[in-house]
């Protein structure tokens, strides 16, 4: 950044010009056509037209973009795309990778500061990529007398048992991973992983910091598990079932959080704990045991434990939004049709797109409410955390249970109730 | 096996302090280090049972400098510019009161003015490092917030500060005889402005810092250190009135001009945690009172500075001298042999009489309460060491 | 020019408590007002203990210093913090005076409990023999000397007996010189 220019030559320019696209002719030939070759071969894909997909077919479409859609709305629908782009992995990246850059800035606007600058030409937007580049650079230190294959692949369980719970999550509806019918009780056993993963690691860092670090964490998941759990049953109770896709749908006049506000608190508090999040971050409380059971990180460890941290706030986050604030239901902004009077193939759905946007804005507004006592309160302390999960939150989650149950009982919500479509 | 007895026993002949934990030993050795984000420079080592501490040594020393030995090689004018480094942020106070020293060995007059703006830049100080010390407070707790904005704040102070002396930290502003420079154009009114915008502020602080529950919790009822603990153990400064002692130097013995400002002295008698981190911000609230009436009544003209001869020196004698410093009395004790170089100089720092307490209190409170145990004893490593 | 017996140091003349100190010594008047209530104290003192043993050095306003031998330093400490009152150790130093070959410690005390002392610092100091520098410790008396004095140990070489850590505190543990504040320790380069 700091190295004068080459001057600028007209001949230069045409001879890269010229080089980039002998580039692209030689990968497409020698690598893409072989490709394409082989893939049609294993894949089926549909027909066009009436026709077999050829790849001749497939360069003619690019004479007619109209021609491309079946085949678009054919790989939308497969398993591979869910998994790796919507609702699975990169769409949960994305939204984590956002997440870290807006958790910065608008900490630093609270605390009358700017945030990261210069990472990229608009308010340090790059500052991500910065800081994923640099970890991937860093020297991965091993301690001495470390158990190496726990050390190495507990951070890889951490952000596969995320990526998990994420897996449960249903974006819009029929737009799910895993489609369970005991979704809620899968999610529940996978965040039971994170207890063990913590303390796993923390022991094999071989280290006294890290060991009370470990303790702590582990006091303080198993803790806040059962409120959470309490607090997601007064939410089955009143939807009548156990699937993650019903329960948004139950919601369809009113959102749960009208008739459950305590439990939806109880479940913000306990999701803090569970994300190791301020002001319960004792697991990595960085004035008294240096960085708790992450002390010994460092590199691209460290980097794909953030990563999993991540995007386990978002699956928290989403999963808020789902049982309590109604999941992607909210009022049809997105036209019919984009393209008036077309009446061929589209994969347009008016109905998806309304339900991914409405679910979006919901998560992100979520996150922000969990990223906010950061910038309010200090660290609590071991024993009044122990305190609040074991006693206060258990009695306010029974409290709304009771309520959800004479709800369903007195026939005011459920199936066949008053209030429900 | 062999080869770890071989390093224990060579370890232990180098004298250093390794204890050796065997297995069946409940306690757990931890060293809050100087390689650690919650200790500063300096060093104490803990025992741990659970989550109780049961012992803890503190090891001072790593930023030893030999302030008292250098003071012997140089005079007392060129003494000034070293001895303000243990506590940069606050380094006025700390050559305030070794110019009074050596002005009472030397039999200097300041003039009237040359008190006033000592007094001045003495409470201008007095605010930097109090916020500092609120900053690192916050990040010990973990409260980021209680971090960024102190330190925001401090900036207007730093800048009044630099805009009189010329340095934003280590002034040098203070000689023996007076002060080094006037006042500048314009500084009375943009000083008397910074101090209203910081007084909003710090009702601000009250409400997110101080009324904060969490904050409560964490540090009322933590460290309780009795009024005659307080005395018996000899701790100064925001500690002794945090216990319900309500001593000041500024009152007990005015030097300069402080016999002529009308200010309380804030104590509070609860002895906890809680009290030992308000009591300086309510030291805060008071030096802006004290620094309105500095502006007021500075008279308006005059030398700043008496005329010294280029080494100056008195007949044989000693002096004692104190002055309220942000970590409380900070007291120098000079033995002059009749050359211009001191024949002695002792500095006796607030932080190291207070960290006679820290043992004290550690000893049976939690883990997790030692940050808010330790940096409200108002402790500042490098000043401790000299 | 006297040397300063009154303190000329602020233009004020108020005082906490009720000496009347001081006259601006204007030049060539050699004449020395003492203050009344440090005489108070330091007199207090020598009746208790007689002439022989208390030796006074100075008393001004505010500072006052006596010198004691030092097998009476313990006795005199209790008479101090039982009936005087001062209850804690301001500092505690130690000076090298290589030509009287003898090494001073002094104790600075001061008082939080009475209100008439708060302005006052008694310094309470005793000579010792530089090549057998040994002194009872006043730790007991006053806990608040304790790391005063083991800094005092490790810089001068002072061994304070009934100390229970006389110890490196502040200079490394590899320290392999003589104490450093000693006048025949030169700083390398000076």
């Amino acid at each position: 950044m700091a190295t004068a220019p080459k001057e600028f030559r007209f001949g230069n320019f045409v001879g890269s010009l010229i080089q980039l696209i002998l580039w692209i002719l030689v990968i497409v030939t020698l690598v893409g056509l072989p490709l394409i070759f082989i893939l049609l071969f294993y894949v089926p894909l549909p027909p066009v037209n009436g026709e077999v997909l050829t790849p001749y077919l497939f360069f003619s479409m690019m004479v007619d973009p109209t021609r491309t859609i079946p085949i678009i709305k054919f790989l939308i629908h497969t398993d591979l795309f869910r998994v790796a782009v919507f609702p699975g992995f990169t769409y949960a990246a994305l939204i984590a990778a956002a997440t870290i850059f807006i958790e910065r800035k608008f900490l630093a606007k609270m605390q009358l500061r700017i945030g990261p600058l210069y990472a990229g030409k608009i308010e340090g937007i790059l500052q991500l990529i910065a800081d994923g580049l640099k970890l991937i650079s860093k020297e991965i230190i091993v301690p001495s007398g470390a158990d190496k294959p726990i050390f190495w692949t507990a951070p890889v369980a951490f952000v596969v048992t995320a990526a998990a719970v994420v897996a449960l999550i249903p974006a819009a509806p029929g737009w799910v991973v895993a489609d369970l019918d005991v979704g809620i009780i899968a999610i529940f056993a996978f965040l039971g992983f994170f207890p063990l993963i913590a303390l796993l690691f923390s022991w094999a860092s071989n280290s006294k910091y890290p060991f009370i670090g470990g303790l702590r964490a582990l006091h303080q998941m198993i803790a806040f598990e059962i409120p959470f759990i309490l607090s997601a049953l007064s939410v089955v109770v009143l939807s009548g079932s156990l699937n993650l896709t019903d329960i948004a749908n139950a919601q369809h006049p009113y959102w749960f959080v009208l008739f459950l506000p305590i439990s939806a608190f109880v479940f913000y508090i306990s999701s803090l704990a569970e994300l190791e999040r301020i002001p319960f971050d004792l697991p990595e409380a960085e004035s008294e045991i240096v960085a708790g059971w992450l002390t010994e990180t460092s590199g691209m460890i460290y980097g794909l434990i953030q990563l999993g941290t991540y995007v386990k706030l978002y699956a928290l986050a989403a999963l808020f939004v789902i049982l309590f604030l109604g999941g992607w239901s909210g009022p049809q902004i997105f036209p019919e049709e984009i393209i008036p009077g077309y009446t061929g193939d589209k994969i347009y759905n008016a109905a998806t797109i309304n339900a991914i946007f409405w679910f979006t804005l919901k998560t992100l507004g979520m996150i922000m409410l969990i990223l906010l006592p950061r910038g309010i309160n200090p660290r609590i302390r071991i024993d009044i955390l122990l305190h609040t999960g074991w006693y206060k939150l258990i009695v306010l989650a029974f409290i709304n249970i009771f309520v959800a149950l004479s709800l369903v009982y007195g026939g005011i919500l459920g199936p066949g109730g008053l209030l429900s479509a | 096996m062999d080869n770890l007895e071989q390093k224990f026993n060579e370890t232990i002949k180098m004298g250093l302090d390794i204890v050796k934990e065997t297995e069946e030993d409940r306690l757990m050795t931890l060293s809050v280090g100087p390689q650690h984000p919650g200790s500063g420079h300096f060093r104490f080592t803990i025992k741990v049972d659970g989550d109780y501490i049961v012992y803890c040594d503190p090891d001072p020393g790593y930023v030893h400098r030999g302030e008292e030995k250098m003071c012997e090689y140089r005079n007392f004018i060129q003494n000034i510019p070293h001895l303000e480094r243990p506590i940069i942020h606050d380094s006025t106070n700390i050559t305030y009161s070794y110019s009074l020293a050596v002005e009472e060995l030397a039999n200097i007059q300041v003039p009237l003015r040359g008190q006033y703006i000592r007094a001045l830049a003495s409470e201008l100080n007095r605010q930097v490092y109090t916020l500092y010390w609120l900053a690192i407070y916050g990040i010990f707790l973990g409260h980021s917030t209680m971090f960024m904005w102190p330190m925001g704040d401090r900036e207007l102070f730093i800048d009044l500060l630099e805009a009189l002396t010329g340095a934003r930290v280590t002034h040098a502003f203070n000689i023996p005889g007076g002060v080094r420079n006037d006042i500048p154009e314009g500084f009375r009114d943009r000083c008397l402005r910074q101090v209203e915008y910081f007084e909003k502020r710090l009702t601000e602080y009250e409400d997110i810092f101080y009324n904060n529950p969490l904050f409560r919790q964490r540090t009322e009822g933590v460290g309780i250190l009795t009024k005659d603990n307080a005395i018996k153990l000899g701790v100064t400064g925001s500690v002794l009135r945090a216990s319900g002692i309500p001593f000041d130097v500024r009152k007990a013995e005015p030097y300069d001009i402080y016999d002529q400002i009308d200010f309380k002295i804030q104590y509070m008698k609860t002895c906890d945690s809680f009290a030992r981190s308000t009591v300086p911000f309510l030291d805060m609230k008071e030096s802006c009172h004290i620094i309105r009436q500095l502006l007021d009544k500075m008279p308006k003209s005059g030398e700043v500075r008496a005329k010294l001869q280029p080494n100056p020196k008195g007949p044989p004698g000693e002096s004692y001298k104190r002055v309220e410093s942000g970590r409380g009395a900070l007291g120098y004790y000079i033995v002059s042999d009749g050359t211009p170089k001191p024949y002695r100089v002792k500095i006796s720092v607030g932080s190291f009489r207070n960290m006679l307490a820290l043992p004290f209190l550690l000893v049976g409170s939690k883990l997790a309460d030692m940050p808010s145990i330790y940096w409200s004893l108002n402790y500042w490593p490098v000043e401790a060491d000299r | 020019m006297s040397a300063g017996q009154s303190d000329t140091q602020s233009g004020s003349e108020q005082k906490k408590t009720d000496s009347d100190s001081t006259q601006t010594s204007v030049s060539k008047k050699t004449e020395i007002v003492v203050p009344k209530f440090e005489q108070d104290l330091v007199n207090k003192i020598v009746s208790g203990f007689g002439d022989k043993i208390v030796q006074v050095l100075h008393v001004r306003r505010g500072r006052t210093k006596i010198i004691v031998p030092p097998g009476q330093i313990v006795q005199i400490a209790t008479f101090v913090r039982d009936t005087l009152g001062f209850d804690h150790a301001e500092s505690v130093s130690g000076t090298d005076y290589p030509k009287d070959n003898q090494i001073e410690v002094i104790y600075h005390l001061g008082s939080y409990s009475v209100d008439d002392l708060s302005s006052q610092i008694l310094a309470l100091s005793t000579r010792i023999d530089r090549n057998d520098a040994r002194l009872p410790s006043l730790i007991n008396i006053f806990k608040s000397v304790e790391y005063h004095e083991r800094e005092t140990f490790e810089m001068l070489g002072v061994y304070f007996e009934g100390h229970p850590r006389n110890e490196r505190f502040l200079l490394p543990e590899d320290w392999a010189d003589i104490p450093p504040l000693r006048k025949e320790f030169r700083i390398k380069g000076r």
